[in-house]
């Protein structure tokens, strides 16, 4: 990733100094070690401190939102899961495609700090450096070696698209695509609370979202939630108040997960970046789960010309209206 | 000085149940918070930290003190107040400082009757840290986290299979003493051992990655750090979440609000968040119209409005914001690019 880091910034100062844009999204590095944030930057000098490491977790594209409005033109790095989300707002219609510059970043998997402090190996630590498949733990005390599967995050196990599958220029070699994981086990956790009566899984999500602290940084981290004013903002229309009380909780959470419906790229972001550690992807995927068994195999945000299920009509369309149809209640 | 063995702590926690309501780290969901103890509660005293701050129960994040009923023509209102006295087990040395922070907002002129209520009605019990995290900083606001901290009615320290106990407060001696067949006097040597604990706690200390924060570095007046340049480049990764000031056990605005039944209602008080776009609005819109104005707000509070009004800055060093923003603005950084840091210790 080293060397990688080099280019990203050779090409961050290039696209800078010959005005091919006005601002670059990357990241930068802060003074703990898993302290990889985003960064804009506007002047050729500032890119001595773009990051490019296994911690270069948050996705660039939703900031595109505003920058590609403002009318400026940006050049934004992208991983494969950014890439998705990429794809899925310009479906959505956020993004200027003509403003941006999409720079693909083939991505090894980033690093779940949990996962690390789960084994100790936080304490003392300075550094973590790649090396292939395994990551290198620099302690004041000596070195540590892991296989770098231990400590990525979940959903890079999953990862299928690892390579982004959109992008203006590809920057270094593509990765392997397969996943570490067997990627339709994603879907065993949702199938084990299908597996429970209604009133145990109620439980189970009311226990959860008695959590919820209503941060909304679920909402705001997530590259489909880009209306420009979300309805639960909405003073005047008060359809969600500020008070915490399970019922209002729940009902956040339904609006909020059935308007991601098929077009959640599943990136996780919303459970990474939960203080309460809501396993929301297990909402997402719920749902993700009954497109494909409804409409057939879809994956959000991997082809923005093609129609997403939920904004199309056919007519051999599931109708759970119709008995003994699947779909709605019937299934 | 009083001592109690680990393992008796269930009974001590039946024992305070039976006369307070007693609050407790607890685990549920894989999240650690302060909630209600109740049997088989699965209580988590390693936590460093809670996800949210206990403070959360001097000042809840909803609570309804006033409910209304449409009885034919007239209307009826009840306030409401909290019932029963509390006991809050296992704060940190930085959650215990961040109430004084509280108590000089909300007890100053005009006192909130709230939350001096909130407030009377509870007893402290403080835990020291053993294991400072990379993410604390609270040395920056000279609280230590090896002490038994001012503030709280009665400090403890974890010594492996012991808990040792300090009554500091008149509070905290007569609650001690209603528990005294529970608690033991501790021994010449348990005192040298927390010497050691003590010890070994101030050198972990001096090797925590954010240990030269220094806010009292920064230079310059109000004027000067509000129209500095920094925040036209801090803000922009800000995604308007309030996660922040919601786990923040400083942040302290609030709003009221109405809830409207049919024919009753209930108003109450709830966190908000200066991150928010609807915070502060008012009838021509939102008086900070750009995030960068919220995020200047929220640093500006804590490190320049709050000291001039109180002469301490409105930040303990929890490192909860440091730990969750999902973005890492946090204030370390804030206080870094103002020119918060020391070069030695
Ligand atoms: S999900 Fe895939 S593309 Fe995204 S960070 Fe993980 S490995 Fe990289
Ligand atoms: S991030 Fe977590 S706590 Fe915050 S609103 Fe979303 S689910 Fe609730
Ligand atoms: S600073 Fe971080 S936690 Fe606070 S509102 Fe911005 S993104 Fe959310
Ligand atoms: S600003 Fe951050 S570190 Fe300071 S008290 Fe609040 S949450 Fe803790």
């Amino acid at each position: 990733m080293e060397k990688i880091k080099e280019e990203i910034r050779q090409i961050a100062r290039e696209a800078l100094t010959g005005k091919k844009v006005d601002i670059i999204l990357a990241w930068e590095k802060g003074p703990l070690w898993y302290d990889s944030y985003p960064a804009f930057f506007t002047k050729e000098e500032e890119v001595d401190s773009l990051t490019w490491d296994s911690f270069c977790i948050n996705n660039l594209s939703k900031y595109l939102l505003e920058e590609t409005m403002a009318d400026k033109k940006v050049g934004v790095f992208v991983k494969g899961c950014d890439a998705l989300a990429f794809n899925q707002m310009m479906q959505d219609n956020r993004i200027r495609r003509d403003n941006v510059v999409v720079y693909g970043l083939p991505c090894p998997g980033m690093i779940d700090p949990d996962k690390v402090r789960a084994k100790r190996l936080n304490r003392g630590l300075t550094e973590v450096k790649q090396s292939g498949d395994e990551l290198i733990f620099v302690t004041k005390d000596g070195e540590i070696t892991v296989p770098a599967h231990e400590v990525y995050y979940d959903k890079c196990l999953y990862c299928h698209y690892p390579n982004p599958v959109v992008y203006d220029q590809l920057i270094g070699e593509k990765v392997a695509a397969e996943t570490a994981l067997d990627r339709s086990e994603r879907f065993s956790q949702v199938e084990a609370l299908e597996a429970l009566s209604a009133e145990e899984r109620f439980a189970y999500w009311d226990s959860q979202f008695s959590k919820c602290m209503r941060c909304f940084a679920c909402r705001n981290v997530c590259p489909a939630c880009s209306c420009e004013r979300c309805t639960f903002d909405d003073d005047d229309l008060d359809i969600l108040g500020k008070a915490r009380e399970d019922s209002e909780d729940q009902f956040f959470h339904l609006i909020r997960a059935y308007h991601v419906v098929g077009r959640c790229i599943d990136c996780g972001e919303c459970s990474r970046v939960c203080p309460q550690d809501i396993p929301l992807e297990k909402l997402n995927r719920k749902l993700i789960k009954d497109i494909n068994a409804l409409y057939g195999e879809y994956q959000a945000g991997l082809d923005p010309s093609t129609k997403a299920p939920l904004v199309t009509y056919q007519l051999e369309d599931a109708d759970s209206f119709t008995a003994g149809e699947k779909g709605g209640k019937g299934t | 000085m009083k001592k109690i063995a680990k393992d008796q702590l269930a009974l001590l926690w039946e024992k305070i149940d039976q006369n307070y309501q007693l609050f407790l780290p607890i685990a549920k969901e894989k999240a650690v918070n302060f909630s209600t103890w109740k049997e088989g509660a699965e209580v988590d005293l390693d936590a460093l930290r809670t996800v949210n701050s206990p403070k959360n129960i001097i000042f809840p994040q909803t609570e309804t003190y006033l409910t209304f009923k449409k009885e034919g023509k007239k209307l009826g209102l009840e306030v409401v107040s909290r019932d029963e006295e509390y006991v809050v087990f296992g704060v940190r040395p930085c959650d215990v400082a961040s109430f004084k922070l509280l108590d000089n907002v909300f007890l100053g002129e005009p006192v909130d009757k709230f939350y001096e209520e909130n407030r009377q009605k509870g007893l402290i019990i403080s835990q020291a840290c053993l294991n400072p995290e990379e993410t604390c900083f609270c040395n920056a606001f000279a609280i230590n986290p090896e002490s038994a901290p001012v503030g709280a009615d009665v400090a403890t320290w974890d010594l492996g299979d012991l808990l040792l106990w300090e009554a500091q407060s008149e509070k905290g001696k007569a609650f001690t003493e209603a528990l005294s067949d529970l608690l033991e006097d501790v021994s010449e040597d348990d005192r040298k051992k927390l010497d050691e604990v003590k010890a070994g706690i101030k050198d972990k200390l001096e090797d925590l990655p954010l240990v030269h924060v220094a806010p009292e570095k920064i230079e310059g007046g109000l004027k000067e750090i509000f129209a500095s340049e920094v925040w036209d480049e801090l803000y922009q990764r800000c995604l308007g979440c309030g996660m922040c000031t919601y786990v923040c056990p400083t942040c302290h605005c609030y709003d009221l609000k109405d809830y409207n039944g049919n024919g009753c209602g209930e108003r109450f008080r709830c966190w908000d968040s200066c991150m928010f776009s609807d915070f502060t609005m008012m009838a021509h819109g939102n008086p900070r119209t750009t995030q960068k104005e919220r995020v200047r707000q929220r640093f500006m509070h804590k490190l320049v409005y709050y000291p001039n009004n109180y002469e301490s800055y409105a930040c303990v060093g929890c490192g909860r914001c440091t730990e969750r923003c999902p973005v890492r603005l946090d204030i370390v950084k804030v206080i870094k690019k103002l020119g918060g840091e020391r070069n030695e210790l």
